[in-house]
């Protein structure tokens, strides 16, 4: 009988958890999301006691007349102001249709928290995750027990692939899961119904509020998580062929860490350097498509940088198996 | 002795520009101990990553019980049971989590056939331990028992005695042969001491700088070494030493070693009389001494004294 790709998952997993990499991932999760709740929960208190009120058109109203003085200044950037016209335009949309945008609860928070972590923190978290799923073997010298078995080497990288998937997915749906319980305690649980509004479109630099529409704030959820879901597989694969290439485990958090800090970096400075849209770590921050956030660069959309980021992950797949099957390992 | 378990020939590797095993050929039969013996640096353990599917042979085939490792690597190598260099195992699993997970990998093992094989190896009491609190004994041994849990033909092992205590080796080596003569197992070994694989095999191999320069069975490898009597004789005496020598019975062969010794082949239990019959002589005999065998010697001998 031969060896099931069942049964290798099933090893791949016991060694994940019994390494603590899930407990690690599960903890700092713990720990940051009641941090960033108290943060927001200040923040809520600040304005109302600036405003002197606990109603939020107020609020509203006096952010449009701010940004409109700051549009007034001559002084401002070009892009910069584009921005802010597209903000105050959403931002009246809001205020007109009598939908509170910073609506506090649980549902609310998750999608700021995923707004906010999608191109940076949840990454992290995966390569985390990701880094020493191959090279521990190889480090600690038990990669000797994989190879010389009756398990073809495709075989055995494609169960360590599967239960990195798995494990991924299983983080994203964490995230979700602790950021609406953790803050549910202080904001409350409710708001799933919230109507959201989305589907800006940016052409030419300018806010096409023609196809907006609304939306339950659940639904919006789902596909924000699912744009979050599909960045952390990115992130993943990548980390994945680094952590073949690469035998150290510290070397190869560095890397992914240097990456998506020079994403990050490039994103606030990169409008003139175009051909900077095709490195995958300036394509990491999807959900900006659905709030219509004007992106870094002039062109890209959400098909551009869903392409991007499949291309980086399909030839990072390529690089992994190519190097794994064809090494010879050595000690 | 049984059918050919592993049948090697012509094996080659490259790695960078260097050839490091030029032409590696041997056969290693059902219930031997079959010894691969060569100085550091010779290839052995480039060779048995090659044997084990570590590493992929330039040149040559392996075949693993008539099946070829290049063609079906599965078929061939699940019959292999093998610790290359140290037991690697997972330190943060127990022993029990670490045999589970080799059985995942070979499929079709029952759960009797761990509890059998870690009675086997004389590690019930431990197995469900973490692995980090083992001694090197005990991994040692739970790397065995990983080798053998699928019922293996052939099992491999690189200096299996490398960091053992006396002890440790001395169990070691009984338990090799018992695999072999009891279990019908056929075991492969490397070594770079002459002793240990004096004291285990049945046949060896001998490598030097990527070749096989012999192979044949210990015994009659050792033969053309055994019976050397080497005498120290005050150089005066060094003429008449060898006019004794060469007429007495007891003495084969007589060659001079340096210009105060003589190296004899000949019958062991005659030391005395021949011994009485130097001083009778009136050659001064300084020192006696039986020849112990060295991996240098045996290079000597097999490639002419010539190359180094």
């Amino acid at each position: 009988m031969n060896p099931s790709m069942l049964g290798l998952v099933q090893n791949e997993t016991v060694k994940l958890l019994r390494r603590r990499r899930f407990l690690v991932v599960v903890l700092i999760l713990a720990i940051l999301i009641p941090i960033f709740t108290y943060a927001q929960y200040r923040s809520v208190i600040t304005t109302q006691e600036r405003m002197g009120t606990t109603d939020w058109r107020p609020l509203l109203t006096q952010q449009i007349v701010d940004m409109q003085n700051r549009l007034a200044s001559s002084r401002l950037p070009d892009e910069w102001r584009d921005i802010i016209k597209i903000r105050i335009q959403q931002q009246q949309y809001y205020l007109d249709h009598d939908i509170n945008p910073m609506a506090p609860g649980g549902p609310t928070f998750a999608r700021g928290f995923m707004d906010q972590t999608i191109s940076m923190f949840l990454p992290m978290i995966i390569v985390i995750l990701a880094v020493d799923i191959v090279s521990a073997e190889l480090s600690e010298g038990t990669i000797k027990l994989l190879l010389t078995r009756p398990v073809r080497r495709w075989k055995v990288l494609t169960s360590k692939y599967i239960t990195l998937l798995l494990f991924t997915s299983l983080t994203v749906v964490m995230t979700l899961f602790m950021a609406y319980s953790l803050s549910g305690f202080v904001f409350g649980y409710s708001g799933w119904d919230l109507p959201v509004l989305t589907g800006f479109e940016v052409a030419g630099g300018e806010l096409q509020t023609a196809g907006a529409f609304m939306l339950p704030q659940w639904q919006f959820l789902l596909m924000q998580y699912g744009l979050g879901w599909f960045v952390c597989l990115v992130v993943g694969t990548i980390t994945f062929m680094v952590s073949v290439l690469i035998r150290s485990a510290a070397a190869g958090m560095g890397v992914m860490m240097a990456a998506l800090i020079s994403g990050m970096i490039l994103t606030q400075m990169a409008s003139s350097w175009e051909s900077s849209k095709y490195l995958f770590v300036v394509n990491l921050q999807l959900t900006d498509y659905l709030n219509g956030t004007l992106p870094p660069i002039k062109g890209m959309t959400l098909p551009f940088s869903l392409t991007v980021l499949s291309i980086w992950a399909v030839a990072a797949l390529i690089v992994a198996y190519t190097a794994f099957i064809r090494r010879d390992v050595t000690s | 002795m049984g059918d050919t378990v592993l049948a090697v020939s012509g094996l080659q590797k490259t790695i960078g520009k260097k050839q490091i095993i030029h032409d590696i050929t041997f056969e290693v039969l059902a219930g031997e101990v079959f010894g691969f013996l060569g100085p550091n640096g010779a290839g052995k353990t480039t060779t048995i990553r090659m044997l084990v599917g570590l590493a992929k042979a330039d040149g040559g085939d392996i075949r693993i019980g008539g099946v070829s490792l290049r063609d079906n690597f599965p078929e061939a190598i699940a019959q292999v049971g093998c610790i290359v260099e140290n037991p690697e195992l997972y330190k943060f699993l127990t022993g029990r989590e670490n045999l589970e997970q080799f059985a995942r990998m070979s499929g079709g093992i029952a759960p009797e056939r761990i509890e059998e094989i870690v009675r086997f190896v004389d590690l019930e009491r431990a197995i469900d331990d973490k692995v980090k609190t083992y001694s090197l004994g005990m991994r040692q041994r739970l790397g065995i028992a990983q080798a053998l849990l699928h019922r293996p033909k052939i099992l491999i092992l690189d200096e299996p005695t490398n960091g053992l205590d006396p002890a440790g080796i001395r169990e070691m080596r009984q338990f090799i042969r018992r695999l072999a003569e009891e279990e019908g197992l056929a075991v492969f070994i490397s070594s770079h001491l002459l002793s240990e694989i004096e004291m285990m095999c049945d046949r060896v191999a001998i490598i030097s700088h990527g070749k096989v320069i012999s192979v044949g069975l210990v015994t009659e490898l050792m033969e053309q070494f055994a019976d050397q009597v080497e005498w120290t004789i005050s150089a005066a005496h060094m003429q008449k030493a060898m006019d004794v020598l060469r007429r007495h019975k007891a003495v084969t062969e007589i060659a001079a070693v340096g210009e105060d010794r003589l190296k004899t082949h000949m019958d062991m239990e005659r030391v005395g009389e021949v011994n009485q019959a130097l001083v009778q002589a009136g050659v001064p005999v300084v020192g006696i001494a039986t020849k112990t065998v060295t991996l240098e010697d045996l290079f000597l001998t097999l490639t002419g004294g010539g190359e180094k």
